[in-house]
C-alpha cells in the first residue's frame, strides 16, 4: 500500500463485522441521549478529530489520495461490493452492496433510519479539512459517493440520502436505486 | 463510512467524547445499554446458555478479531466450575497500542462493563484483571459460588498472570463485579 492508503495498520485480514452492530448502536444512542444536534455533532467530529490523519493525507495528496483510500478501506471491510473511479476532477464510489447494511440486515437488527447520513456528514466534515467536498445519492445500502475539490460547496443536506427505514435494499432493486442528484 | 477495520480507534475516540459531555455516567450508560442491550443482543443469548455459549460466543468473536486467547471451563480446587478466559494479545486493545492512539479514557473498562450486565442478567458474576498492555483474565462463576478467584496459575500454565510481560505494576483488579466504577 501507498503512503496514502490507511492511517493504521493491524495484521488482521478483513475487520469483524459484528462491530457494525456497536457501530448502529452507538448512533442510536447517541441520538437518543443528545438529540439529532448531538448525533451531528458526533458524526463531524469523527470527521475533524478522529480521522484527522485520513484527511491529512487527502490534503497532501488530493483526490488521487481519496481514491487509493477508498479502496483500502473497503478492501479491509467484510463484505459488500463497491467500486472507485478516478475522473479528472472527481472521485467516484459506487456502492452497490454497503457492507454495513448488508451486514445489519443479515443480523435483523433495527437499522437507524438516518444510519446513512453519517457518510455524508462524517465524510464531508474530514473532506472538508483537506479542501475536498464529498456529496452522496441514494442511501440505504446503496450509494454513489462522488469527491471533488471544494470550492466553496456547502454541506450537503443529509436528508436527501435515502432512509434506512425505507424497504429494504436488494442489490440492483429500484427502488433503491439513486435518487438523482442532491 | 465509519468501518469496523479500525474500530478500536473509533470506539476509543466515542469514548471520550461521551466522558466529555457526561463524565463515568454517561459512559456507564453507553456500555450497558448501547454495548451491553443493543449491540451484543447476541452475545446475551449465548451467555444466557451456560458456559456452552460463552465458549462459543468468545470462540467466533476472538478469531474473527484475530486474538490469542485460551478459554473454556475447567474447575476449581473446590471442584466448582469456572469458565476462564486468558487474554494473551487482546486485538482490541492491541491496535490502539499498535497505531499510537489513546484518547484519553481507560478504554480497557468497556469490557468489563458490557460484559459485566450482560453476565449478571445471565445469573454469572465476573473477577477479571487487565493489565492496560493487552492482556488480561476472566473467571465467570454461578451468581451463587461464592469462590474467590484462583491464584496465579491455579488453573493452567496459560493464566496470562504468569507472563513475563504482565504488566503487574498496571493492574486494574474487578471483583466479582458487573460495574466498571467497582475497580477493586
Amino acid at each position: 500500500m501507498s503512503t496514502y492508503s490507511l492511517p493504521y495498520t493491524d495484521p488482521k485480514p478483513l475487520g469483524a463485522a459484528d462491530f457494525y452492530y456497536a457501530i448502529n448502536a452507538t448512533f442510536s444512542h447517541v441520538r437518543s441521549r443528545y438529540g439529532a444536534a448531538g448525533l451531528l455533532d458526533y458524526w463531524r467530529g469523527l470527521g475533524r478529530d478522529y480521522q484527522h490523519d485520513v484527511w491529512e493525507r487527502w490534503r497532501v495528496g488530493g483526490l488521487p489520495a481519496v481514491a487509493e483510500y477508498w479502496i483500502a478501506f473497503f478492501g479491509h471491510e467484510p463484505g459488500g461490493s463497491v467500486e472507485v473511479r478516478t475522473d479528472v476532477d472527481a472521485v467516484v464510489l459506487d456502492v452497490r452492496e454497503c457492507p454495513a447494511i448488508s451486514h445489519l440486515r443479515r443480523g435483523d437488527r433495527d437499522i437507524l433510519d438516518i444510519f446513512c447520513h453519517h457518510c455524508a456528514v462524517m465524510g464531508d466534515a474530514a473532506a472538508e479539512q483537506a479542501g475536498l467536498a464529498i456529496r452522496i445519492v441514494g442511501g440505504n445500502g446503496r450509494c454513489v459517493q462522488v469527491c471533488t475539490v471544494r470550492e466553496g460547496t456547502p454541506p450537503q443536506d443529509p436528508r436527501v440520502i435515502s432512509l434506512c427505514a425505507e424497504p429494504a435494499e436488494r442489490p440492483g432493486a429500484e427502488a433503491n436505486a439513486p435518487v438523482g442528484e442532491a | 463510512m465509519l468501518g469496523v477495520y479500525d474500530f478500536n480507534g473509533h470506539y476509543d475516540w466515542t469514548f471520550a467524547w461521551l466522558e466529555a459531555r457526561g463524565g463515568d455516567e454517561a459512559l456507564r450508560d453507553y456500555w450497558v445499554n448501547a454495548i451491553s442491550r443493543d449491540s451484543q443482543a447476541h452475545a446475551r443469548m449465548e451467555f444466557a446458555r451456560g458456559f456452552a455459549g460463552m465458549s462459543d460466543y468468545w470462540g467466533h468473536t476472538l478469531a474473527e478479531e484475530g486474538a490469542g486467547y485460551t478459554s473454556g471451563q475447567t474447575e476449581s480446587l473446590s471442584g466448582k466450575p469456572v469458565f476462564r478466559l486468558d487474554m494473551q494479545e487482546c486485538p482490541s486493545k492491541g491496535f490502539l497500542l499498535r497505531n499510537g492512539l489513546d484518547a484519553g479514557t481507560d478504554y480497557c473498562d468497556h469490557c468489563i462493563g458490557w460484559v459485566g450486565p450482560a453476565m449478571a442478567d445471565a445469573g454469572f458474576v465476573v473477577d477479571h484483571e487487565h493489565d492496560h498492555a493487552a492482556h488480561c483474565w476472566w473467571e465467570i462463576r454461578p451468581i451463587d459460588d461464592q469462590t474467590p478467584p484462583s491464584a496465579a496459575g491455579e488453573l493452567g500454565p496459560e493464566d496470562v498472570r504468569l507472563r513475563y510481560d504482565w504488566a503487574a505494576g498496571r493492574v486494574d483488579r474487578f471483583g466479582r463485579t458487573m460495574d466498571p466504577r467497582d475497580n477493586d
